[in-house]
């Protein structure tokens, strides 16, 4: 306790010189749920870092911002971090329509930026020549070659052929549609139905019957958590035969792995506060004792591995000079709630975390959610219908 | 002859000139000279932070204002964001295609100005609620067609990357988008100056009546919804060079309808100055609130802005029209 109380009178006394990293999140919007787990997982990382004597033996300093989900709010907010706040690092970044808005003012003010999320391609385009863009969440075509990897398991272990596909009108659902169709026909699938539905509008009925006479061994379904029970009720009145229901919406509706229709009902994350990993626990431990409760968002233990991992690099490079804080973080290799840690070029950016092998893929079994693949991840069996 | 009898129907050729009087045009040029002088105000370390705000702002009264000469004509339009999607969409393919951005521009704003010609013509016969069904469904299907387009020209639901506008230099965006508003209240005043102004009042107040009163009610909706909808494509290309990057869902939502209306009704309807010193007011009030009112400053903003709506419901510049200063421009 006096160690503590004497770190935190030398970090206050130094608290001049302290270092600042400023965090562009969605807090109201659309991204608001993301945005403030993130926080959260910013925060928990703040106070550790800080009790283990800060950064350059001064006091790490948070300032966050609310990019409200929109590019118009984002620009402003990232220019007033950088040139009103004076931040050295910036920190953040959910939505990829707001990243790609600040890249113009990022490469102006070459502003060192550890980015949490963007996952769309063209965010990829926006930074592929910024020399301190360190992304950390998978590329979306990460995310659907680590779909693409689980379904060719099933191919060769279950004898899966047949796709049917359910997605979205939205952009969520309707982005890439034709190169994912080409994809598992190129992975030697048969695509015997590609469906679009309005997301809300709760009325599956024409689509699962279209796919009941179809027959598909996996109905692959890209939307929303408001989709989810309507499906899964809709494919058990109609009593349609699936080796797998597999979904991939951002969020999954709360409480839906106690219902029983969501029984073996299979998706995809980056995270599971279930998850084995030692990292993983620590992280649900340190969150438990915070907040009092668990989350399921992975941002948060994103933003915690994010703020932890940028904290490490300036320790290293001893300075907040941003070609060594840069030089140092490429050398980043610690094991993460997510698996470990490395950053090595994509198809455009120089610096990217996390991959398609950081991907799980789980199942709704016994009223949790199961990691069932990669298999050396597997906590149970994964059931499958056929 | 008073603003009242225009509004009850008097004949359009009726001289408006004479009811302005200088002291109305003073506040509207003070507004744009402080807006001109911006960016040399001594603002400090805020100054660029400010320029940003200040960016959006001007963008936001053109939106305003636009919507604004479209309600003088009595239709209440929730197709703005169509028409400001449009242009944005209209800039990045033409620029796409080869075409420099100053002349993509102007072509961007004139295609969106064509297109309100065929919504201007289906929705003729329509007036108020269903009208802005109507125009709301119009965005919907705007938004559909461009998402649905090849990827590879539009960008399908994903987006489209933009290149930046004025290479990214923030002053000279700035000054750009100061000309397209003050381009836009020159309009805006052209409209209010000329016998337009009588016949979209008197459309508005009855379109029996104006029938009567020989305005020809065709020629002078759809030319209501063209200038509208060209200035809210403007809009939209602002947006695009300043955002680089746009996509269907944001840059067609239904935000983009309901801000040029709500921002409107806020300074004044059916004034030059009025949605743009709204436009002003609830950014700057926005800005405020953001940073003393950290969380849930959106709740404080929006009982704010329902009480300033009941208070005022003419909005600020129900402030000014007691005065003795003559018509509002």
């Amino acid at each position: 306790m006096k160690t503590l109380l004497m770190t935190g009178v030398l970090l206050a006394l130094s608290g001049a010189g302290a270092v600042k990293v400023g965090v562009l999140l969605p807090l109201s919007g659309a991204g608001s749920v993301s945005g403030q787990a993130a926080k959260n997982g910013y925060q928990l990382a703040l106070d550790e870092i800080n009790r283990a004597g800060g950064v350059l033996g001064k006091p790490l300093e948070l300032e966050f911002a609310d990019d409200g989900s929109a590019p118009a709010k984002a620009v402003p907010e990232f220019v007033k971090l950088v040139t009103v706040e004076k931040v050295d690092f910036m920190a953040g970044g959910v939505s990829s329509a707001t990243s790609i808005a600040v890249s113009g003012p990022a490469k102006q003010y070459g502003t060192f930026m550890a980015w949490i999320g963007a996952a769309a391609v063209p965010v990829e385009d926006a930074f592929a020549d910024h020399p301190y863009f360190f992304h950390y969440h998978p590329w979306s075509y990460y995310n659907f070659e680590a779909i693409l990897g689980y379904f060719k398991y099933l191919k060769t272990y279950k004898k899966a052929k047949t796709i049917a596909i359910a997605y979205e009108d939205g952009p969520f659902g309707s982005a890439g549609i034709d190169a994912t169709v080409d994809a598992f026909r190129k992975a030697g699938f048969n695509v015997v139905m590609t469906e679009k539905f309005k997301t809300g509008s709760g009325n599956f009925g024409p689509l699962v019957s279209k796919a009941k006479a179809a027959k598909p061994d996996i109905l692959y379904w890209v939307g929303y958590d408001t989709d989810a029970l309507p499906l899964a009720t809709e494919i058990k009145q109609q009593n349609l035969q699936l080796g797998l229901l597999y979904g991939t919406p951002p969020s999954w509706p709360v409480g839906f792995e106690k219902n029983s229709l969501s029984d073996n009902v299979a998706g995809l994350s980056l995270w599971l506060s279930t998850s084995p990993n030692k990292d993983s626990r620590t992280f649900v431990a340190a969150y438990k004792k915070k907040y009092g409760t668990v989350t399921d968002e992975y941002f948060a233990p994103l933003a915690y591995v994010n703020l932890k991992t940028l904290a490490a690099a300036i320790n290293r490079a001893g300075t907040t000079d941003k070609a060594k804080v840069a030089a140092e973080m490429a050398k980043t290799n610690v094991s993460t709630p997510f698996g470990q840690l490395t950053f090595s070029p994509s198809l455009k950016t120089k610096y990217q975390g996390f991959k398609a092998g950081n991907w799980l893929h789980f199942q709704y079994l016994g009223d949790a959610r199961v990691p069932v693949f990669p298999i050396k991840f597997a906590q149970k069996p994964m059931v499958y219908g056929k | 002859m008073s603003a009242r009898q225009a509004e009850a129907g008097a004949p359009v050729r009726a001289a408006p000139r004479r009811e302005i009087t200088p002291g109305a045009a003073l506040p509207l040029l003070g507004f744009l000279l402080l807006a001109a002088l911006f960016p040399f105000l001594p603002l400090g370390s805020r100054a660029e932070f400010l320029l940003q705000i200040a960016f959006f702002t001007l963008v936001a009264g053109i939106m305003a204002l636009s919507w604004d000469i479209l309600a003088r004509s009595g239709q209440v339009s929730l197709a703005h964001a169509a028409f400001y999607g449009l242009g944005a969409y209209g800039y990045a393919l033409l620029l796409k295609a080869g075409l420099p951005w100053l002349l993509a521009m102007p072509v961007a704003a004139l295609l969106a100005g064509g297109v309100s010609l065929i919504l201007g013509a289906v929705t003729m016969r329509l007036s108020g609620m269903y009208f802005a069904i109507a125009t709301l469904a119009f965005t919907e299907v705007v938004r559909t067609i461009i998402q649905n387009l090849p990827e590879s020209v539009a960008g399908g639901a994903t987006g489209l990357l933009v290149p930046a506008l004025l290479g990214g230099n923030s002053r000279a965006q700035y000054a750009l988008a100061w000309g397209l508003l003050a381009f836009t209240v020159l309009v805006s005043l052209a409209v209010r100056l000329t016998r337009l102004h009588f016949a979209f009042a008197a459309i508005r107040q009855g379109e029996e009546t104006a029938r009567v009163l020989g305005v020809s009610i065709v020629r002078f909706k759809l030319l209501a919804f063209f200038i509208s909808s060209s200035l809210a494509a403007l809009a939209g290309v602002l947006y695009a060079g300043k955002t680089f990057f746009i996509n269907p869902l944001e840059t067609f939502s239904l935000a983009n309808s309901i801000a040029p209306l709500t921002t409107s009704i806020f300074g004044g309807l059916y004034t030059t100055l009025g949605p743009v010193l709204g436009a002003t007011v609830l950014r700057v009030a926005e800005e405020l609130l953001h940073n003393s009112v950290k969380d849930g400053y959106l709740v404080v903003y929006g009982l704010v802005l329902m009480l300033s709506i009941l208070w005022l419901p003419r909005g600020l510049m129900g402030l000014r029209r007691n005065r003795k200063h003559g018509g509002d421009l």
